[in-house]
């Protein structure tokens, strides 16, 4: 089979996306493990990678189209190039790396078709989209998420806290190690498939694989190693916001997120109503913040990740627009489009040593108790 | 345009179920000392509804 480089630039950029999936979505499952000190961060962070990597083989039945139903591809509707792809990916993994380089959950669902409506209306113009299944499966659902996740760890923490009172936390962390467990199989089987149905589709499309097949083996697998060693990496920036960094988790509380997530989670992938894992693990840490101490919510940390799911969707489509603009020149386009987009990654990269966060500092915040500088200190988390 | 339906069903679903599992750990928390056979039944039930969420991840078990 013979590949033309845009084709093996796409397969190479999904790889790298599945890998910015696997470490943006850690803190979803093993930021409360983390926090209240139920795992060993590198426990948790390589508990986490098996789970997704079992989780990646375990279902392997890829979307039909490429974007859900976003855009209006396949039969009578408009032609996604590989070049389209290319730039949607582009847009997304750079938005990805930025979110995670400002240490915010952002969902990387949302980055991924983002990216790929810019690169549509950029490359066949806005009647490309579907806006309403724009509106009831993406801009909506952002919306309730966090609130119906946030509702219900409100209610589990302050039931927690009722039955058991608030002595005992120990065993909290042993029931923790499950729950977290549960996410984080449950985002192997996901989000992996994503990546698996974008390379399956854009072979399929350039016509090196037949119509209507099922990924090939050494998708699977690479898929399911790119998202294993994404989450074995750990995102430790955004471990440390969702574990410290909006309120400090307590094991009751962490059980109780944990709960709500799985529940949540499970309910709306078989109930059939779609919400986005990122969205739902976020809104448990603020309900349960909630239900232990009205006043242990930071809800400036909050509001900046609030910020980040509203913009994620237009940013990483910028960015593929403009990607796809720069691919509509050839071949050279898109080697220039290559190039920005590793250079941007390095620099985000370099930027982030500046002030690494590692399974070593993690459950550290710094905590700035005074506008001078100088004054500021690293609070012990525990 | 929002399946409303589908909505409600999976907030109420996702309510008893975290609930469920929250209360009945709780529970065995409360009694670890004292009651230990209750304790441990209400860990034992929690368990099980892990064995459900697993059942309900992995497709070759449902489908």
């Amino acid at each position: 089979m013979e590949l033309s480089l845009v084709v093996v630039l796409v397969i190479g950029l999904a790889l790298f996306f599945d890998f910015t999936n696997g470490f943006h979505d850690t803190a979803n499952a093993m930021a409360t493990p983390i926090a209240t000190g139920a795992l060993k961060p590198k426990l948790a962070v390589a508990l986490a990678a098996v789970l997704n990597l079992v989780g990646a083989f375990l279902s392997t039945e890829v979307a039909k189209t490429i974007s859900g139903g976003l855009i209006r591809e396949g039969d009578g509707g408009v032609l996604i190039t590989p070049e389209m792809i290319f730039a949607g990916l582009i847009g997304a993994i750079v938005w990805n790396m930025i979110t995670w380089l400002l240490g915010l959950p952002s969902s990387s669902s949302h980055a991924l078709f983002g990216g790929l409506i810019g690169a549509a209306v950029v490359g066949v113009g806005f009647h490309a989209i579907d806006a309403g299944v724009l509106l009831s499966k993406i801009v909506l659902p952002a919306f309730f998420a966090p609130v119906i996740a946030g509702v219900i760890a409100f209610i589990a923490t302050k039931l927690a806290y009722r039955v058991a009172g608030r002595g005992s936390l120990e065993g909290y962390k042993r029931g923790q190690i499950f729950t977290s467990s549960l996410v984080a199989l449950a985002h192997g089987t996901n989000d992996a498939q994503k990546t698996m149905g974008v390379i399956t589709l854009t072979l399929i499309a350039t016509g090196a694989q037949a119509a209507g097949t099922g990924p090939e083996f050494w998708v699977i697998a690479t898929c399911a190693l790119a998202i294993a060693l994404g989450t074995y990496t750990g995102g430790w920036r955004i471990i440390r916001t969702l574990g410290t960094g909006i309120t400090q988790v307590t094991p009751p509380q962490g059980f109780a997120a944990e709960a709500s997530t799985t529940a949540t989670i499970l309910a709306s992938s078989h109930l059939g109503f779609a919400l986005s894992t990122t969205q739902v693990a976020s809104g448990s840490v603020i309900g349960s913040g909630l239900g232990r101490d009205r006043k242990a919510v930071r809800w400036r940390v909050a509001g900046r990740i609030a910020m980040a799911w509203l913009i994620t969707l237009p940013a990483s489509a910028c960015v593929a627009g403009l990607a796809e603009l720069v691919a509509r020149m050839g071949t050279i386009g898109i080697v220039l489009d290559a190039l920005a987009g590793v250079g941007l990654i390095l620099t985000m990269y370099l930027i982030s040593r500046r002030n690494a966060v590692g399974h070593e500092n993690v459950n550290l915040r710094p905590v700035p108790v005074s506008p001078v500088p100088e004054a500021n200190i690293v609070e012990e988390a525990r | 345009m929002i399946d409303w339906a589908a909505f409600f069903v999976v907030a109420a679903a996702s309510l008893l179920g975290a609930c469920a599992v929250v209360v009945l750990f709780a529970l065995g928390v409360r009694n670890a000392a004292r009651r230990p056979w209750l304790a441990r039944t209400c860990w034992v039930l929690c368990g099980a509804a892990v064995l459900f969420g697993i059942y309900l991840i992995v497709p070759a078990l449902h489908a």
